[in-house]
């Protein structure tokens, strides 16, 4: 057959690796000049760098963590929980570890003068410290001395910031619950801070003898004891820890660092966010795939006539595509050691400007995992070989036939659909950890993105028809867009997401921040107790009707563990970090109440009735039980003062705004009272007029454990926290603005040829380039503002239902703010737009002679 | 018509060079000429001998390297952004835009000078040239032959005083062509257009009134002896 014997005897079939090779290198070299070459790369560059950088950052703050953990637990393994050891549970702990040290904690709020600051005290014993370094100082800023043991009777020791803080010096006395200390030292590093590393509360060490004259109850102190073990003794004290304390919290050398889960689920969430941006570059690689279609069918119909094969011209551009890959890495790897680098720095500044936020990154070593780059750089090529595959699939679909009669064959969007589709859902399923949240942030994205498609369809079929019976530039432009609707619909999606993403992320923590501050005020009151004893419920009472100071709400509740779910442990059953299951590692507070709470509303099941005799029965809040997988009907384990009862969720309730904040995860009949055995305490709200706050003073001296916080100090927490993530966010945003560059970039360039040519077209009717350059002004404006407009509602949704759903506030934005928003948006696509259109309104009539 | 009624495009000593490689090309030279309107020209010669640059010239689409092009009307010089308002251009490639149908294609000029009957006079046009019946076709639903012919209506849709023509039916098999040719000459007395054609074809270029052949960088004008046209347009 001739036809094979052609094949056979061409030259890519003698060495068609090598010559596949050669060709393929050769054309990348033609071609990577590009500008859809150009656009393709910093699709991928950007895509690559910010999964890169936030692999490697992810990893080095893991491995930070683990070896934080074995520096700073200050002991072989801890144990903590509310209540102290009993004597024989001591005695067996004893038996099975080397030492045991005990140190007890209490969050207080120490006053001095007037001043008041909240502070972690810690008290111990001449045992302490068990492993490490205490270190203190005796001057501000002085030399740092090892003390090797903790605070004497009668002393107290101070970090830095509370002695600042209640404006003390040392060598002064500080009274606690009537009780003189001196403050002897300045609190520089005890070795077991690893529990408190991750939060800002400022830190005081005193003797455990001092602490007992506070009065306090042993179930507001946390007991921690430390233990010095080995190996096969951590794995003894784990199993007995298992049956015998299942509520205790363990930590030791060889496990997890409590704030690991954190930080991965920080990492999920920055993943899953970048869902958005896997979906921004799939619509800039569909639209340069559109872009470069017809010169590499062109190509491959050469190719074909020269008699190479299908497979030949598919390895071709395979490979083209590859080299362009390889040869982005050496810069992707540059910038995102350098991206890595400074966000390691800023991690570590923060560290320093929060005194130990952030989990206290000082040390934070800038540790490249070269295995790990190579990992995400594969998996990240993988996304992009199938965002490409329409490509590829177009050119095994073409024909020398396309030589002799030219055709145009585009892509089947179904497609082009069908394999974004498939990449986005692979990002989802990997950084997705919450379901609510991961349903929450794709449903917001699918309404945004079907409402942009609906505004752009109707915007513009509305506007042609309304302008068909008139000419001018304007009907036309319109006529034109409506033509295009597809491409035009594609490049307004782009620019739309990105718009929304950027109102999205800034002015939703804008007005978020504005809202809780102005809604905490008005129905709250402007102090929050969170945990008083009864005794101290009853005094706050009556200082309050002293003062005739306002009680707005007040609702009892106990602390509870849970340790079990369905009779399995919860470290077993749950393998997935989320909010919930982080805040239920610890003791979580339980309500009991006869109806259903003024500001919460039934979700599902049946909440019970007076004359129910089964008191074993939970109302559980909604996205708990979203987050850990809960049904109703499932058991959960809870140890309620050292005794284990189990409950059936016979309900699911969730927050509704109008009576107040005060709202629990877990709740239970009153009927269960009379078996559980526990101290009560409560939660309550106060509205305190300005001068009043100095009489806070007064109660605090009397009850220093007494867990009380003014709404200042809550939106300075609130604002330093809103701070942090905006600054992250505004770097998140940094990138959106940069692919919605490239978005724009490859839709102008995926109809670049076809502009040209209009714009050439109309100049052979006469007019002038400068009716172009209008009609080029009026498309973009009308993009600009149907993509604005949709990106504008799509965040007032978006607003709605997260305010709703997750703050139960209502969502008032700006007005002014959104129509500023609107004509920023509208100028910056329009003037974009027409320096990117630069090239298609250099068409000319010579041009359509040359054709 | 006194000759003062019509608009002429004069070309006076125009001379045009490029440089390629360092190396000056010389087009052609000293050429001076008039074009009518109401007249009927062909350029004709081999392939990058000039024809293409001199119709640009003509259009005023282009600036020679020496020489003047002047736009008179009634005998007054009028400014060249005046000529470009009053021609014309029918392609090889046709050149349609792919997203409209003949009957916007053709109304297309109309509509961008703001004129209210634009789709009317469209059809009219599309009547005129024959497809009348295919006024809702989409180019790529369209022979060769008719959407030259669509072509040839947007051109003269909106009253220009001078069609320039490149190749127009070069694209063509010579049916199609001889049809074409017809009615565009058809057309463009009807209108009272000047039409201007680069051709390879001596048959096409042996309709025009006057030819200007390029041969070895020089431009020589042949009168021809005016046929008659048949009223197809």
């Amino acid at each position: 057959m001739p036809a094979n014997n052609s094949a056979k005897n061409s030259p890519l079939r003698k060495n068609p690796i090598r010559n596949s090779l050669q060709l393929a290198w050769h054309f990348y070299q033609q071609q990577k000049h590009h500008s859809s070459q150009r656009v393709l790369r910093w699709v991928q560059g950007i895509l690559l760098v910010f999964i890169v950088t936030l692999s490697q950052t992810s990893a080095s703050i893991q491995a930070y963590l683990s070896h934080n953990l074995a520096n700073l637990l200050g002991a072989d393994l801890v144990l903590s929980q509310p209540l102290a050891l009993s004597a024989s549970q001591h005695a067996e702990l004893a038996a099975m570890s080397q030492q045991i040290v005990l140190s007890q904690s209490l969050t207080t709020t120490l006053t001095h003068n007037g001043q008041w600051q909240r502070a972690t005290l810690k008290a111990v014993a001449d045992d302490y410290p068990l492993q490490g370094e205490l270190r203190t100082a005796t001057s501000q800023g002085g030399q740092e001395n090892v003390s090797a043991q903790g605070a004497a009777v009668g002393e107290i020791w101070l970090d830095s910031r509370l002695l600042a803080a209640l404006g003390l010096r040392l060598g002064e006395q500080l009274s606690i619950g009537g009780h003189r200390l001196t403050v002897s030292r300045i609190l520089l590093h005890e070795p077991d801070r690893l529990m408190e590393g991750h939060t800002v509360e400022m830190r005081a060490l005193l003797h455990r003898t001092d602490l007992q004259q506070f009065r306090a109850t042993d179930d507001i102190i946390q007991h921690r004891y430390l233990f010095a073990a080995n190996a096969q003794q951590i794995s003894t004290i784990l199993q007995w820890q298992k049956t015998h304390l299942p509520a205790a919290q363990v930590h030791h050398k060889h496990g997890a660092h409590p704030l690991a889960l954190f930080w991965q689920r920080t990492e999920n969430f920055i993943g899953l966010a970048s869902i958005l941006l896997f979906f921004m570059a799939a619509i800039a690689m569909q639209q340069l795939t559109r872009a470069q279609l017809q010169q590499q069918q062109f190509f491959s119909a050469v190719c074909l006539s020269v008699g190479a094969s299908k497979q030949t011209v598919l390895h071709i551009s395979v490979l083209k595509w590859l080299f362009g890959l390889l040869l982005l890495l050496p810069q992707v790897l540059a910038i995102s050691a350098l991206c890595h680098w400074l966000l390691l720095q800023w991690l570590q500044a923060q560290a320093f400007a929060q005194q130990g936020a952030a989990g206290s990154f000082a040390n934070l070593a800038w540790q490249p995992d070269i295995a790990l780059a190579v990992k995400t750089i594969v998996a990240s090529a993988s996304i992009f070989l199938v965002l490409n595959f329409p490509l590829w699939l177009a050119l095994w679909q073409c024909s020398v036939r396309q030589l002799i009669q030219p055709q145009r064959r585009s892509i089947s969007n179904a497609v082009l659909f069908g394999c974004a589709t498939l990449v986005l859902a692979g990002v989802a399923a990997h950084y997705s950890d919450n379901g609510l949240l991961t349903a929450m942030l794709l449903g917001s994205m699918l309404a945004s993105i079907a409402l942009l498609l609906v505004l752009s369809w109707l915007t513009l079929s509305l506007c042609e028809k309304l302008s068909q019976p008139f000419s001018g530039i304007l009907p036309f432009a319109l006529y034109m867009m409506k033509q295009r609707l597809l491409s035009k619909t594609t490049q307004i999606l782009g620019i739309g997401l990105a718009a929304f993403l950027l109102l999205f992320t800034l002015m939703l923590l804008k007005d978020l921040g504005d809202n809780m501050a102005a809604h905490q005020r008005t129905h709250d009151g402007n102090l929050l107790v969170s945990q008083a004893s009864s005794a101290q419920m009853a005094d706050i009472q009556l200082w309050a009707a002293q003062h005739a100071i306002t009680i707005r709400q007040h609702k009892p509740f106990m602390y509870v563990q849970l340790t079990h779910i369905n009779g399995g442990q919860l470290a077993d059953v749950m393998q997935k970090p989320s909010d919930s299951l982080a805040t239920l590692s610890r003791p979580v507070r339980l309500h009991w109440s006869e109806a259903v709470p003024g500001n919460n509303r039934l979700v599902s099941g049946q909440w019970w009735h007076s004359a129910d005799t089964n008191w074993q029965q939970l109302s559980v809040e909604q996205e708990v039980m979203t987050d850990l997988g809960l049904q109703l009907g499932d058991r959960l384990g809870l140890v309620i003062a050292e005794h284990y009862v189990e409950f059936s969720i016979a309900a699911t309730h969730a927050y509704q705004s109008g009576a107040g904040a005060i709202t629990f995860w877990l709740q239970m009949p009153p009927a269960a009272l009379t078996h559980i055995k526990a101290p009560h305490y409560s939660m309550a709200s106060l509205e305190l007029q300005p001068e009043q706050f100095s009489l806070l003073g007064q109660l605090w001296q009397q009850h220093p454990s007494l867990r009380m916080v003014s709404l200042q100090e809550l939106t300075q927490r609130f604002d330093s926290s809103l701070a942090l993530v905006t600054r992250l966010i505004s770097g998140f945003a940094g990138l959106i603005i940069l692919l919605a560059g490239v978005v724009m970039v490859s839709s102008v360039h995926a109809v670049e040829a076809k502009e040209q040519k209009k714009n050439s077209i109309i100049l052979s009717f006469g007019l002038s380039k400068r009716t172009c350059l209008q009609l080029n002004i009026i498309e973009w404006l009308v993009t600009g503002a149907i993509a604005a407009t949709g990106a504008i509602v799509a965040t007032w949704l978006a607003g709605l239902l997260i305010y709703q759903s997750q703050f139960s506030l209502p969502y008032h934005p700006d007005i002014g703010w959104l129509l500023g928003t609107l004509a920023v948006i509208l100028s910056l696509v329009t003037g974009l737009g027409i320096v990117l259109s630069k090239n298609s309104l250099a068409g000319s009539v010579r041009q359509l002679m040359a054709e | 018509m006194p000759l003062s009624a019509f608009s002429t495009i004069a070309l006076t000593n125009v001379s045009q060079t490029f440089s390629h490689h360092n190396h000056q090309v010389q087009l052609f030279h000293q050429l001076s000429l008039c074009i009518e309107q109401g007249h009927s020209y062909a350029i004709t010669g081999p392939s990058g001998s000039g024809k293409s640059s001199l119709l640009m010239l003509m259009a005023g689409l282009e600036q020679p390297t020496t020489g003047q092009v002047a736009y008179l009307q009634h005998g007054r010089s009028m400014p060249l952004a005046q000529l470009r308002q009053d021609i014309g251009f029918v392609f090889q490639q046709f050149h349609l835009l792919p997203e409209l149908t003949a009957l916007h294609n053709v109304a297309l000029p109309l509509k961008l000078r703001g004129e209210k009957n634009a789709e009317a006079t469209a059809r009219e046009w599309l009547e005129k040239v024959g497809l009348g019946h295919r006024l809702n076709h989409k180019p790529q639903q369209l022979s060769g032959g008719e959407q030259q012919r669509v072509a040839i209506a947007r051109a003269l849709v909106f009253q220009p005083k001078f069609i320039f023509a490149d190749e127009p039916t070069g694209n063509l098999d010579s049916k199609s062509a001889a049809d074409v040719a017809e009615l565009l000459f058809a057309c463009c007395q009807q209108n009272g257009a000047a039409l201007v054609m680069v051709t390879h074809s001596p048959q096409l270029a042996a309709r025009a009134q006057q030819v200007f052949a390029f041969n070895n960088g020089n431009c020589a004008l042949l009168e021809n002896a005016p046929l008659e046209v048949q009223s197809a347009c």
